[in-house]
């Protein structure tokens, strides 16, 4: 095969590259490199990522060896030791949406791609590249306040999101809100208390909610927020990606 | 065990869900400690790499995406990631990839390329076609972690010849692979 891409001299030493750092031949200075630019190179990382699913299946070789018990014991103790120790955040009430600290303070939405969210396909989302569903894990700080998964279906609109672990039991609301960049934020609907419920977002809102818009949860009187702003503190953030 | 059952776990994980991580460690723990064992040659040190290695899966778990890569082979690469940093942390080896790169010009071969399909092809029909102690030097190089220093006394070459040879295996296994 040959390559007539005049670049191709680059490319190709990218390519070698880049399976050298997977087979694992590299200094340690140089994997750090070629980490870097993983960053700021998708296809670079494209290409990292492909000779990871190439060569995996020398894996095979790879006898499995059961650790001893100790491993998960100390592995669990490094994790989980200070998570007994903190106590359910008290809420917080008025002016903390706008309150610099809390979006400092605030763990930025991990955003993920789980396969349960294969069970939502066909998504096709206005606006959004590929029309693939989107997703959001929205997580509020530390172990204390809540973390919910959200779906969201563009072609019918269904926004579906599941609380875990949630921690709020009073007579209070959880409301989700739309931010589209500097925006304030508008309300998507009050969630279900039952937890596995759905949000049909209104029409006119469908095509605001794109690759990039953020999702936030905030706590408010039963029933949602009687301004139509938020007026709870925000228990949980997180920012859309296609799937 | 299937290919969902772990990714699932995983998306479980990354919200935080203990009980899914103690089950993912059960189901993947003996795979990536063997990988621990042979790269680092070493029972403890493979124990400790281990402890850290499943700390990264419990903080990285929300940055697996589906579809992008078999949960499987991205745990593995955790794994052998952080075995490779520990030895080369051990062992340093010379930096090389700001140096040039002889890489050859690839040589069409017709007659291997009319056996072709049309679909992407697996490694191993890949490797079939380098020469066998090249293709060996690839298969310990991602087994075992070694470096190019190792291969070439393991293969008895000049250490620049076996820098060569691995590259230009990669650069064939590239184009075998994508035709």
């Amino acid at each position: 095969m040959t390559i007539q891409n005049p670049e191709s001299g680059d490319f190709r030493r990218d390519e070698v590259i880049a399976g050298e750092y997977v087979l694992g031949v590299l200094s340690a200075e140089d994997r750090r490199k070629v980490e870097a630019r993983m960053v700021l190179d998708r296809s670079f990382a494209a290409m990292v990522g492909r000779w990871q699913d190439n060569l995996s299946s020398f894996e095979d070789e790879y006898e499995p060896v059961v650790p001893p018990a100790r491993v998960l014991t100390m592995v669990e103790r490094r994790l989980f030791a200070d998570a007994v120790s903190s106590a359910p955040a008290a809420a917080v009430s008025g002016g903390f949406w706008n309150s610099l600290v809390f979006w400092r303070g605030l763990t930025l939405a991990a955003v993920i791609g789980m396969a349960a969210i294969g069970t939502i396909n066909s998504g096709l989302l206005s606006g959004s590249q590929g029309g693939k569903p989107l997703v959001a894990e929205l997580s509020g700080e530390g172990s204390t306040s809540i973390n919910l998964l959200a779906q969201y279906d563009g072609e019918s609109g269904a926004l579906r999101v599941v609380p875990v672990a949630a921690r709020q039991t009073e007579e209070k609301s959880l409301e989700l809100w739309l931010i589209v960049g500097d925006k304030p934020p508008q309300s998507l609907g009050v969630l279900p208390q039952t937890g596995k419920g759905e949000i049909i977002v209104p029409q006119a809102m469908r095509a605001k909610i794109a690759e990039g818009a953020t999702l936030a949860v905030s706590v408010e009187p039963f029933g949602g927020s009687p301004t139509g702003s938020a007026t709870g503190p925000v228990i949980a953030v997180g920012k859309t990606r296609s799937l | 065990m299937t290919i969902d059952d772990i990714s699932t776990l995983i998306g479980r994980i990354s919200l935080r869900d203990r009980a899914a991580f103690s089950q993912l460690y059960k189901k993947t723990s003996p795979k990536l400690f063997a990988i621990c064992i042979r790269i680092l040659r070493d029972r403890n040190e493979a124990e400790e790499a281990l402890q850290e290695i499943y700390v990264k899966i419990w903080q990285r778990a929300d940055r697996y995406a589906t579809g992008e890569t078999s949960p499987m082979s991205w745990l593995s690469a955790i794994a052998r990631n952080h075995a490779i940093d520990v030895i080369r942390a051990r062992k340093p080896v010379a930096n090389t990839i700001d140096e040039a790169y002889d890489l050859a010009d690839p040589s069409p071969d017709p007659e291997k390329s009319a056996l072709n399909s049309a679909e992407g092809r697996r490694i191993e029909t890949c490797m079939e076609q380098l020469d066998r102690e090249r293709a060996e030097a690839v298969r310990k190089a991602y087994v075992e972690g070694l470096s190019y220093q190792e291969l070439a006394e393991l293969f008895n070459v000049p250490l620049n010849t076996m820098r060569t040879w691995l590259r230009r295996s990669l650069l064939k296994l590239r184009e075998c692979m994508d035709q």
